[in-house]
């Protein structure tokens, strides 16, 4: 056991420090993650962020390098995100990319795919998305109805998507859509690299309970995919959609990072706050502090075990869905506390010093818990996944067919 | 970066697991609340094994080891709900650093001992006073040995021989030595929430084997959310308390700066997974869980106990936060400084 670089991770430490600091300015910085509007201009600043760090060969470190990618090892990449995040640099704008689409694309997508995508998705030239959600299946994702139909010039998609996180901004995403009705529910689904500008694709802007808008409905009106475009085998969709989902729980949260409002924040705002406080006050606010510390360092340690086995070469299995779990609660306490530590000031969105954080950051923890998986659903999984608890099976004939509740996304 | 334990300590931990679960166990602590005396397997045999002497340095005849493979062990003595606590040994282990005389006596079971909470002219309640013939001490800056007369109480959880002791001779071992018994104390947090690690791990698997065969309705009680949910959460917390503990210990020889915070984190996280672990135990076995005969009530007593123990919950959150904003409150104005 130990957490000492090596020589050469010590030397790429400091490189990458060296350079945060030299170009601090051509990059954008943040206190953390869903706390800004995405709006035009600051994605726009945030693209440009990730393409600095992409020629920097800071983004992908551990993508194969014919794609755009640094040939490099898990333990280079964490190097590289601590000092991005001790830099305070705002995590990637292109998450949904780097986290769900490219590693989905490396494992299933053709060469020539490969060779199209990965470099301009790494340098968020190009935004991906993800639309496996939709009105009718969310958590039940295999009841999605969306369908694809082959034609003579590819397939055929007419359909609805929602909740597409920063749809408004992709050129292209991954599609998961159904492709065969009368096989098993889970069976039918076929994956798909969908272009955003094609004929008969719609994005309509949905606005978030946290005023922001970053998720949209996306309708698709008999959009047409080559089936070049195809992602893995035809009805063998389901299987993509798990590399997807399973990466996706790494992503966010899995890894031991942090959801929310980074705790070194929270912590110097306590620093300001807690003189203001009567004595009284002041004893439950430590309390609650050493709290959601204690959780925080709980999930990073976590994370850091989780690191090691990466390390050591293993892929992400279903344990990490007990990270996202628990890094959704460190989000929601460190959201809350903040808030509290504003006292009367917390009742409005913006406190008297134009503190404005924590009442962002409050608003946009509920949908943490639902995004990648609800926490009911990951508990699923962990339950029956990781621990071997019987499944959660459906209780009418009608539901018989469904896809267990642990294969669900 | 490498957070994992490697295979010789992997190795060393089944020892421990097959010892424990051979020579201790909830069913010698159920004895124990009927007719009290000195937990199993007992302070002469950690000796013999080693296991008590873990942190000794090999010239005062212990084993010379870290603490994170004390913590191992004490996770395995902490499944079987084993006394006298392995906490106790940690802290004399840093109490005595140079005394060597002492040392060789303790690592060699030769001198039974035990550190008191609180004044020597009357201690709070303290662990694994039952046997011990010596009591360690912190008399204003001094940390003192002596004799003490012994005062049981009746216990909730009698493995961990708490009493109260009014010491009746006392000699001076070192003098200035807060430093030394605020570290003292560290270790023993550590180690005290390695052991809840053991027992709270157990609880969850006792409670798992219970909800995969157990049916009501038809099905077994496990494919209930209810009932998988919390199993599912304390499991989680389970494993996290473990990073808490393996960071600590490690923390403890290769990063002192770290230990005060890692501990309290440790201490802190370990109350509430414990206990919560041990009340869902309980619930989750149903009628059976509130019986006698059962051993839920056994980990649940250690949990209400432990939690207790070395500062509570809100002692230790407290401690964590403090630590946390002196830090970077340091680190704040330190940059403002020129250097
Ligand atoms: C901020 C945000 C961003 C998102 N971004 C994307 C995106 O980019 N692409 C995309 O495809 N999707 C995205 N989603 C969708 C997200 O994956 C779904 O919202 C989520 O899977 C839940 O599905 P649902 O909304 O249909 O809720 P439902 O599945 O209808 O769930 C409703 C409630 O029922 C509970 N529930 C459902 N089934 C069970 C069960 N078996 N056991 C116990 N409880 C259950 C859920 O936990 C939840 O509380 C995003 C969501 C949010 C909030």
């Amino acid at each position: 056991m130990n957490f000492d670089d090596t020589p050469e991770q010590a030397r790429l430490r400091a490189e990458v420090r060296q350079f945060l600091a030299a170009h601090h300015d051509e990059l954008a910085h943040g206190d953390g993650a869903y706390l800004e509007e995405p709006g035009h201009e600051r994605v726009d600043e945030l693209r440009r962020t990730q393409a600095v760090l992409f020629d920097a060969g800071y983004m992908g470190l551990t993508w194969p390098e014919e794609y755009g990618g640094g040939g490099g090892t898990n333990a280079q990449q964490a190097v590289i995100n601590e000092e991005l995040h001790r830099a305070r640099v705002a995590g990637p704008v292109g998450h949904v990319g780097l986290g769900m689409c490219g590693p989905t694309i490396l494992r299933h997508g053709s060469e020539d795919q490969k060779q199209r995508y990965i470099r301009r998705l790494l340098r968020a030239d190009d935004m991906w998305c993800q639309l496996f959600s939709e009105p009718g299946g969310g958590s039940d994702l295999a009841a999605l109805r969306t369908k694809a139909t082959r034609h003579d010039d590819g397939w055929h998609v007419q359909g609805q998507k929602v909740w597409t996180t920063l749809a408004q901004h992709c050129r292209f995403g991954i599609l998961l859509a159904r492709t065969n009705p009368e096989a098993a529910r889970h069976r039918g689904l076929t994956m798909f690299v969908i272009d955003m500008e094609a004929p008969g694709v719609t994005v309509r802007p949905l606005r978030q309970m946290n005023g922001h808008h970053s998720f949209n409905e996306v309708f698709l009106d008999d959009v047409v995919i080559a089936d070049s475009e195809r992602l893995g085998d035809v009805d063998d969709g389901w299987r993509v959609a798990l590399t997807t989902l399973m990466n996706e729980r790494m992503a966010v949260g899995g890894g031991g990072g942090e959801l929310g409002v980074r705790s070194d924040v929270l912590v110097s705002h306590a620093n300001r706050l807690l003189p203001r406080l009567s004595e009284e006050r002041r004893v439950l606010a430590v309390e609650a502090l050493g709290r959601v510390l204690v959780e925080s360092l709980a999930a990073r340690y976590s994370g850091y075990r989780l690191q090691t086995t990466l390390e050591k070469g293993e892929h992400p299995g279903p344990e990490s869905s007990a990270g996202k779990l628990t890094a959704v609660r460190v989000a929601h306490a460190t959201a809350d506390l903040g808030l509290r530590l504003l006292g009367e000031d917390a009742v409005l969105a913006r406190s008297r010093d134009g503190d404005w954080r924590w009442a962002s950051a409050a608003a946009s923890t509920p949908g943490i818990a639902l995004a990648g998986g609800t926490d009911e659903i990951l508990r699923n999984i962990v339950g029956e996944r990781v621990l071997g608890l019987p499944p959660d099976r459906p209780r009418t004939p009608a539901a018989a067919t469904a896809t267990p509740i642990a294969e669900s996304r | 970066m490498d957070f994992d334990i490697d295979d010789e300590q992997r190795n060393f931990a089944q020892h421990a697991r097959d010892f424990f679960s051979e020579q201790a166990g909830p069913e010698h602590a159920r004895t124990l609340l009927a007719a009290p005396g000195e937990a199993a397997p007992g302070r002469r045999v950690l000796a013999e094994l080693g296991f008590s002497s873990l942190t000794i340095p090999e010239d005062f005849g212990g084993v010379g080891a870290e603490l994170l493979n004390m913590a191992l062990v004490a996770e395995q003595a902490g499944r079987q709900l084993a006394g006298p606590s392995l906490t106790t040994a940690a802290r004399v282990a840093v109490l005595l650093a140079d005394d060597a005389d002492r040392l060789a006596a303790f690592s060699e079971g030769r001198l039974s001992l035990a550190v008191l909470d609180g004044p020597p002219s009357g201690s709070r309640p303290s662990m694994d006073v039952v046997g011990a013939t010596h009591f360690l001490a912190l008399d204003g800056d001094d940390l003192v040995i002596g004799e003490g007369r012994v005062t049981l109480g009746e216990p909730i959880d009698a493995t961990r021989g708490l009493g109260y002791v009014e010491l009746t001779s006392s000699e001076v071992v070192a003098q200035d030595a807060q430093a030394r018994w605020a570290r003292a104390r560290q270790v023993a947090c550590v180690i005290l929430a390695a052991e809840g690690l053991g027992a709270a791990d157990r609880a969850v698997e006792i409670g798992l084997e219970y909800a995969k065969t157990r049916e009501t309705f038809g099905r077994q009680i496990g494919a209930y959310q209810a009932v998988k949910h919390r199993l599912v959460d304390d499991w989680v917390a389970v494993n996290q308390l473990r990073s808490l503990v393996w960071w600590a210990a490690w923390a403890a020889d290769h990063a002192p700066d770290q230990l005060p915070i890692a501990a309290s984190a440790a201490k802190a996280y370990c109350a509430g997974t414990f206990e919560t672990a041990c009340e869902t135990l309980i619930h989750v076995l149903g009628g059976i869980g509130f019986t006698w005969e059962h051993d839920a009530h056994l980990y649940w007593r250690r949990a209400k106990v432990d939690r207790l123990l070395l500062g509570d919950e809100s002692e230790h959150l407290a401690a964590v936060a403090t630590c946390t904003l002196h830090a970077a409150d340091a680190a704040a104005t330190g940059e403002l400084q020129p250097i």
